[in-house]
């Protein structure tokens, strides 16, 4: 039989909670003389060493106390700083919670919007909003193009004031001109594809003629444009261009020109 | 250990707000109990009343650091005992230290302090208690407050922990330390007596 040692005895004698283990020492303690006998004494011995009583003290006891004690205390002051420390403090505390809060809130957006998968979203242009700009460029082109064509039909061939201008003009109406060509040629509209070929012909010699534009070139190509009838076939196909955007449809009624 | 009024906590609001007239009834209302704690510690009528009144004032200065959601009573019960060791422990520091200056100038020899009476003036003094006041003084300070919270305060070993400012198992084994001297120290005085 194992007997309980002093300090469970000790524990004992004091009341000391231990669970199952003190329903075990209790019931050791009923059945063991020896504890038993251990455990009288050691009660005894603690009986003996009763709780003191101390002295009485009277009512008026803690007023006594009060009043040896009073002069040596100072008064609190009723001190702002004092207040405006707490309050600074919960300010600076709510403050940092608040940032916590919308950094972990940030965090986790990130987070989840890293999960989710990406779609990306492009979305081609209607084609009618395609179309329209196909219109308006070649409006715009067809426009400055009537422009130099006219500027051309009434150019003084003796004069060389004009050439320089006209050439420069010529020179950046070319890779519009073949955009547009390009267009034409997508849309299968021929009579429009024709004009801006037979445009291009002329806007090609205008613009890189090797030793400039003399009295003969500008003759010989007053007389294409006139022989063609481009500058009228240009101010047609620009006339149609209101229409096709208003309707929305892009053919011609093929070969009108 | 106290139950704490709702009075202590506007006291305590009205004497950091100025009015140092409201710690009197503070004072008032807890004296009794720091007392007694005081005299079971210090074994001394006279300590005891000066503990009591170091504890106000040890209480009074920290009462800024008082956090409200505490109980006042333990709070200042706790500052008692704290400073009832301290009495006890400077008092054996002074008590020792005065009988090693007690040399004899012939043998140039120290005596060694012998705090505890003996039984021949156990028997001529006949005071109820004496016994037990002479094993007492066989425990140290802190085995000496730990046992008068626990025999005598009927606190728990978390409390005492808590007053003595050491963890509850320590203070547990102060506890067993105490009890153990104690037996053998009134063993020792019976069979002298």
């Amino acid at each position: 039989m194992k007997h309980l040692t002093e300090e469970e005895l000790i524990g004992e004698a004091f009341g000391e909670r231990r669970g199952k283990s003190e329903a075990a020492n209790e019931q050791h303690l009923a059945t063991c003389a020896e504890c038993a006998q251990a455990y009288a004494a050691l009660q005894n011995d603690l009986a003996e060493v009763a709780p003191v009583e101390p002295p009485a003290r009277d009512a008026n006891y803690g007023e006594r106390v009060w009043q040896s004690l009073a002069p040596s205390l100072a008064v609190y002051r009723a001190d702002k700083r004092r207040w405006l420390r707490t309050g600074l403090w919960k300010g600076l505390s709510y403050a940092a919670a608040c940032a916590l809060l919308v950094a972990c809130a940030f965090y986790a957006g990130r987070q989840w919007e890293q999960r989710q998968p990406h779609i990306t979203v492009v979305k081609s242009a209607p084609p009618e909003v395609k179309q329209h700009v196909v219109l308006v460029v070649l409006s715009d082109h067809l426009d400055r193009s009537e422009r130099l064509l006219v500027e051309l039909k009434h150019a003084d061939a003796g004069s060389t004031e004009m050439v320089s201008p006209m050439r420069d003009e010529a020179r950046s109406l070319l890779a519009a001109n073949r955009e547009c060509r390009q267009n034409a040629k997508q849309i299968d509209d021929p009579a429009l594809a024709t004009a801006l070929e037979h445009l291009d012909r002329l806007l090609g010699e205008l613009a890189n003629q090797p030793e400039g534009l003399n009295t003969a070139t500008i003759l010989r190509l007053q007389d294409e444009m006139n022989a063609d009838g481009l500058l009228f076939k240009v101010r047609v196909l620009r006339s149609r261009i209101p229409d096709q955007q208003t309707t929305g449809t892009n053919r011609s009624k093929g070969g009108t020109i | 250990m106290h139950c704490m009024g709702k009075n202590d906590h506007e006291a305590i609001r009205a004497v950091l707000g100025g009015d140092k007239e409201a710690f009197g009834a503070l004072v008032m209302r807890h004296s009794h109990s720091l007392f007694r704690v005081a005299f079971r510690i210090t074994g001394n009528e006279a300590d005891a009343e000066d503990v009591v009144q170091e504890a106000f004032l040890r209480g009074y200065r920290k009462l800024e650091s008082f956090e409200s959601r505490s109980d006042f009573g333990t709070w200042i019960y706790r500052i008692a005992v704290h400073c009832a060791l301290d009495r006890i422990k400077s008092s054996r520091a002074n008590e020792a230290s005065r009988l090693a200056e007690e040399t004899d100038p012939e043998l140039d020899d120290v005596q060694v302090a012998d705090l505890a009476a003996g039984p021949d003036r156990l028997l001529l003094s006949g005071e109820i208690g004496a016994l037990q006041q002479t094993a007492m003084q066989s425990l140290t300070p802190t085995e000496r407050t730990a046992f008068v919270l626990r025999h005598m305060e009927d606190c728990s070993t978390e409390e005492i922990g808590a007053a003595l400012g050491i963890a509850p198992n320590a203070a547990k084994q102060a506890v067993f330390r105490a009890v153990q001297k104690l037996r053998f120290r009134l063993a020792t005085l019976r069979v002298k007596v």
